[in-house]
C-alpha cells in the first residue's frame, strides 16, 4: 500500500515536471492583465500592435520602441541577443532618462509590470522561438574606477574610434554625428557623454560597460565584438605594431618583406577571431580551438571596455548641477577694476549657474525634440560694467547664412537672453510673459553664430513680435565654439542712455530667461529651446556693518548683564 | 533629590514650544512657518509664562531665585563667568550672521485659485457663462457609452500629442520637460485639482493658458500655452474627459458646495 502511494506521488510529481514547460509557454503568450495594462498605459506611445506608432509617437525623438523587431537598446545580454525579462522589467520600472519614457514603479504594481513584460514579448516571435536563455554580459572581471584606468580609457577613446561620433571631449559633436540614423531611419544623435543623467540605461561603469559589450540595438552604436571592434583578436602590443604598419601603408611608405609578412599574419589573426565571433553570435557549435580564439580575443575587449567605461564615467560631473532656482540664483560677483576677458583664469573662480531648457511647444512651429539640455552662466561686474559668460553644448556648429534649399530658410545656432525692460518692484509686481513678453515688453540680447562678434538688442511684446532697437547699445562680444561647446562673452555698461534698455542696479533681483536655437536640429523662429523666468542679481559687497554691529551688541549685552547684577545687589542691600 | 527649579521648567517649556513650532509643525507636519509668525506665538507663550509665575508673590520670588543666585552667589562664580561670556558671544554671532546673509530673491506669492471670467469663450466666441457651461460630450457617458469611449480615446490622443511633455505620462505633472519649468505643471493625480473645479474652469485654463490669467493675484508666471490657437473645442472637451477617466476623479459640478 505504502509503495503504491509512493509510486503515485512520484508519478504525479513527474507529470508536473513534464507539464511545467508547457505552462511556461502559455504564460509567454501574455495574460489578459498584461494586455489591459499595455493598452491603458503603453499603447498611446508604443502603439496597439507594439509598432511604436501610438498617437504620441509622432512628436517624440527618440521614438517609442517598436517591439515587433526585437531590437532592444538597454540589455544586460550580449550582442545580437534578446533582453532578459529582468532587463525589460527594469526599464519599465525606472524609465529611460533623457527620453519621454517615465518610470512606472509608482503607477503599476510589480505584478502588472511583470505581466506587461510578458505581453510585450508577444509582439516579437523570437522570444517564443528561443529555447536557450539569452547570454548575459559577464561583469566578473570588473576593473574598478581609478585615475590610472581613466587615463588608459582616454587613450582607448581615440583608438577605438569613439571620437568620430561622440567628439573629442564626449559632447556628441563628432564629425559623423549629423549623419546618424537608427534602424528605422529616424534621426539619432550620439550621446553627450558629459551629461550622464541622460544616459538611457544608467550611468554606472557597469551600465556603460554593458552598452559596449552588448551594443545598443537599433542604434548606430556598435557592440564591441568581431569586426566592429578595432583589431579584434590582437593583443594590445600586436595591435600597436599593426597600427604602426597600417599607418606606414597609409602614408605611402614601402613595407619590408618582414613587415609585410607580419601585417599579413595580424590580418589573419584578426580575420580568424572575427569569424569566431560570428559563430559565437549565431550560437553555432565551436571547436575548442575556435572557442579559445574567441575567448582570448574577448578578454582583451573586456579589459579595454572596463577602462573605457571608467573614462566615460569621468566625463560627467558627479551629479547633475542644481537648477538655478531658489537659493541657486545667478549672482554676479563684484571685481575692482578691469573685468575678465573670455580666456581669463578668473572665470574659474566662479561656479556656473545651471539653467535647464525645454522645447518650445506653445507656438507653431514647435520644438518637441530639443537637442540642447541647458545653458550655464557666470557673471562679474565692477563700478560701471557687467560681463556675462554663457556656455551651452551643441553637437553641430551651424553658422551658415545660406538658405536651405527645401525650406528656403536659414538654420543657424543662436541664443537670446531675455530680461524685462524694468525689473519688477516687488513680489506682486508681475513679470512679462515668459515667452518674449506680452502686454509688458521684454528686452533681449540676441546673438547668432553667423555674426559671432555682434549682439543685437531687441524689444519684444510676444514671441513673434520682436523688433530690433533703433539705438543699438555698445557691447563687447566674443564667442567660441570648440568641441561641441559654445562660449559667449558679453560686456555692457550697467547703465545706458536708451530708455528701452534694462538698467542694472546693485542688489536688485532681475528676472532672466533664455532661448537657444540649434540649427543642426532644425531650430528656427519659434522652434527652439527655452527656459522660464529665473533670477539674477549684482551681488552687493558684504556690508562693512558686519564688523561694527556684532561687537556693539556684545558690549551692550555684557553691560546689561553687569548692570542687572549691580541693580539686584543694590536692591537687596 | 534636588527639585527642578521653576525657572528651568519654564525655560524648557519655552524651548520645547519653539522647537515644536519651528521643526514639528513647520517642517514635519506642514510647510515652514515664517519667522514673524513664530515670533508672535513665542511672544504669547512668553507672556503666558510670565502671567503664570507672577500670579503669586511667592511663586515669582521662587521663579527669580535661580536668576538671583546666578548673578550674586559667590559659589556660582563659574556659572556666572560662563554666562557673561556666552550670552554676548551668541548675540553678536547672531547679529553677524544676519548681516552677512546673502540677499534672497523675491518669493512668488501664488493664489491657489485664479478667478475665472464670467463668460467661457473659445477664441472670441462666447460658449456660455462660466457657471452654466458644461462639457457637451459628457452626456454620452450614460446615453451612448460607445460614443463616449471614442471621446475618451480622442482625448487620450490629444493628451499624448500635446500635454504629456509637461504634465507627464502618469498625469502627475512630471513630464520630461517639467523639471525645467517654474512653477511646475499641474498634477492631475493630486486629489485637490480635478474634484475642486468644474469642467468649464478646465476649459478656460486650457484654452486661454498663462496669458489668460486675471490681473489679480499676479504674478502667475505659468508656461501654460494658449491651446485654443492649436486645439479645437471638441479636442479640449475630450482631453478634459480623458483627465477624469484616467485619474478616476470627477469634476465638481455646478451647485455643489463652495
Amino acid at each position: 500500500m505504502r509503495i503504491t502511494m509512493l509510486t503515485l506521488t512520484s508519478l504525479f510529481i513527474l507529470a508536473c515536471v513534464v507539464m511545467l514547460p508547457s505552462f511556461g509557454q502559455e504564460a509567454q503568450e501574455g495574460s489578459l492583465i498584461g494586455k489591459q495594462v499595455y493598452e491603458e498605459s503603453c499603447a498611446h506611445c508604443h502603439g496597439l500592435e507594439g509598432r511604436g506608432d501610438g498617437s504620441g509617437a509622432e512628436n517624440l525623438l527618440p521614438r517609442p520602441r517598436d517591439f515587433t523587431r526585437g531590437l532592444y537598446k538597454i540589455r544586460s545580454t550580449e550582442s545580437g541577443q534578446l533582453p532578459t525579462d529582468k532587463d525589460l522589467f527594469d526599464i519599465i520600472t525606472v524609465g529611460m532618462p533623457g527620453t519621454s519614457m517615465p518610470g512606472w514603479e509608482t503607477s503599476l504594481s510589480t505584478n502588472e509590470r511583470e505581466e506587461v513584460v510578458k505581453y510585450i514579448k508577444t509582439f516579437f516571435s523570437g522570444f517564443q522561438e528561443n529555447e536557450k536563455p539569452p547570454r548575459e554580459v559577464r561583469l566578473a572581471d570588473k576593473i574598478p574606477y581609478s585615475k590610472e584606468s581613466v587615463e588608459i580609457g582616454k587613450g582607448l577613446y581615440v583608438e577605438l574610434g569613439c571620437v568620430e561620433c561622440h567628439g573629442n571631449l564626449g559632447r556628441g559633436d563628432g564629425t559623423s554625428a549629423p549623419t546618424l540614423v537608427d534602424a528605422w531611419d529616424f534621426k539619432t544623435w550620439p550621446a553627450n557623454l558629459t551629461e550622464n543623467w541622460n544616459f538611457r540605461g544608467g550611468s554606472d561603469p557597469e551600465d556603460i560597460f554593458k552598452r559596449f559589450i552588448g551594443g545598443i540595438a537599433g542604434s548606430p552604436m556598435p557592440a564591441f565584438q568581431g569586426d566592429t571592434f578595432y583589431h579584434f583578436g590582437l593583443t594590445p602590443e600586436q595591435s600597436e605594431q599593426y597600427a604602426a604598419l597600417e599607418k606606414k601603408v597609409e602614408d605611402g611608405e614601402e613595407l619590408t618583406t618582414e613587415e609585410e609578412e607580419l601585417a599579413a599574419q595580424y590580418f589573419e589573426i584578426n580575420d580568424t577571431a572575427a569569424t569566431a565571433a560570428l559563430d559565437w553570435a549565431e550560437g553555432l557549435e565551436m571547436s575548442p580551438e575556435t572557442l579559445k580564439i574567441y575567448n582570448d580575443a574577448m578578454k582583451v575587449v573586456y579589459e579595454k571596455s572596463w577602462h573605457l567605461a571608467n573614462y566615460v564615467k569621468s566625463l560627467s560631473p558627479e551629479k547633475r548641477p542644481e537648477f538655478a532656482i531658489g537659493k541657486h540664483v545667478l549672482r554676479s560677483q563684484y571685481i575692482q577694476g578691469e573685468l575678465p576677458a573670455l580666456a581669463d583664469e578668473t572665470w574659474n573662480t566662479l561656479e556656473f549657474s545651471y539653467y535647464p531648457l525645454f522645447g518650445q511647444i506653445v507656438v507653431e512651429p514647435r520644438q518637441f525634440n530639443p537637442s540642447i539640455d541647458s545653458v550655464n552662466v557666470k557673471s562679474f561686474y565692477n563700478d560701471t560694467e557687467v560681463v556675462f559668460l554663457f556656455s551651452w553644448d551643441d553637437k553641430t556648429h551651424n553658422t551658415s547664412e545660406e538658405e536651405n534649399e527645401e525650406t528656403g530658410k536659414t538654420y543657424q545656432d543662436a541664443i537670446a537672453i531675455q530680461f524685462p525692460v524694468r525689473p519688477p518692484k516687488g513680489p506682486t509686481d508681475p513679470k512679462p510673459y515668459f515667452l518674449w513678453g506680452g502686454k509688458k515688453p521684454v528686452y533681449l540680447w540676441q546673438w547668432k553664430a553667423s555674426a559671432p562678434d555682434t549682439l543685437t538688442e531687441l524689444t519684444a511684446k510676444g514671441i513673434d513680435k520682436a523688433e530690433e532697437q533703433e539705438a543699438q547699445g555698445n557691447f563687447a562680444v566674443e564667442s567660441d565654439y570648440t568641441d561641441g561647446k559654445y562660449s559667449l562673452w558679453v560686456k555692457r555698461s550697467l547703465k545706458t542712455d536708451d530708455k528701452k534698455d534694462l538698467q542694472l542696479d546693485v542688489a536688485t533681483f532681475v528676472p532672466i530667461a533664455f532661448s537657444v536655437w540649434d540649427g543642426g536640429n532644425g531650430d528656427i523662429d519659434t522652434k527652439r529651446v527655452i527656459s522660464s523666468w529665473y533670477s539674477f542679481v549684482l551681488e552687493p559687497l558684504p556690508s562693512t556693518r558686519r564688523f561694527i554691529y556684532p561687537p556693539l551688541v556684545a558690549l551692550l549685552s555684557f553691560g546689561l548683564l553687569v548692570g542687572l547684577r549691580r541693580f539686584i545687589q543694590r536692591r537687596n542691600s | 533629590m534636588k527639585k527642578t527649579s521653576l525657572f528651568t521648567i519654564c525655560l524648557v517649556i519655552f524651548i520645547v514650544c519653539w522647537i515644536f513650532l519651528r521643526f514639528v509643525i513647520g517642517g514635519i507636519i506642514s510647510a515652514p512657518i515664517p519667522n514673524t509668525v513664530i515670533a508672535m506665538y513665542m511672544a504669547l507663550i512668553f507672556i503666558a509664562i510670565l502671567v503664570h509665575v507672577s500670579v503669586e508673590d511667592s511663586r515669582f520670588t521662587e521663579f527669580l531665585r535661580p536668576v538671583n543666585e546666578t548673578l550674586l552667589d559667590d559659589n556660582k562664580r563659574t556659572r556666572r563667568l560662563i554666562l557673561v561670556i556666552l550670552i554676548p558671544l551668541l548675540l553678536s554671532g547672531y547679529t553677524y550672521s544676519n548681516i552677512a546673509q546673502k540677499a534672497s530673491p523675491l518669493g512668488d506669492p501664488r493664489q491657489a485659485h485664479p478667478k475665472p471670467p464670467l463668460d467661457l469663450t473659445y477664441k472670441d466666441e462666447v460658449i456660455d457663462t462660466m457657471q452654466k457651461a458644461h462639457n457637451p460630450y459628457r452626456k454620452y457617458e450614460k446615453e451612448d457609452p460607445e460614443l463616449f469611449k471614442e471621446h475618451v480615446e480622442n482625448g487620450r490622443s490629444v493628451y499624448y500629442k500635446n500635454c504629456f511633455f509637461c504634465h507627464g505620462d502618469h498625469l502627475d505633472g512630471k513630464g520630461h520637460f517639467a523639471a525645467a519649468l517654474n512653477p511646475l505643471p499641474a498634477n492631475f493625480q493630486d486629489p485637490g485639482i480635478i474634484p475642486n473645479y468644474q469642467e468649464s474652469f478646465f476649459f478656460w485654463r486650457i484654452s486661454k493658458g498663462g496669458p489668460g490669467l486675471p490681473n489679480e493675484g499676479t504674478p502667475w508666471n505659468t508656461a501654460m500655452p494658449i491651446w485654443e490657437d492649436i486645439l479645437t473645442q471638441e479636442e479640449i472637451w475630450d482631453v478634459i474627459i480623458f483627465l477624469s477617466e484616467y485619474t478616476g476623479y470627477t469634476y465638481r459640478t455646478f451647485g455643489e458646495g463652495h
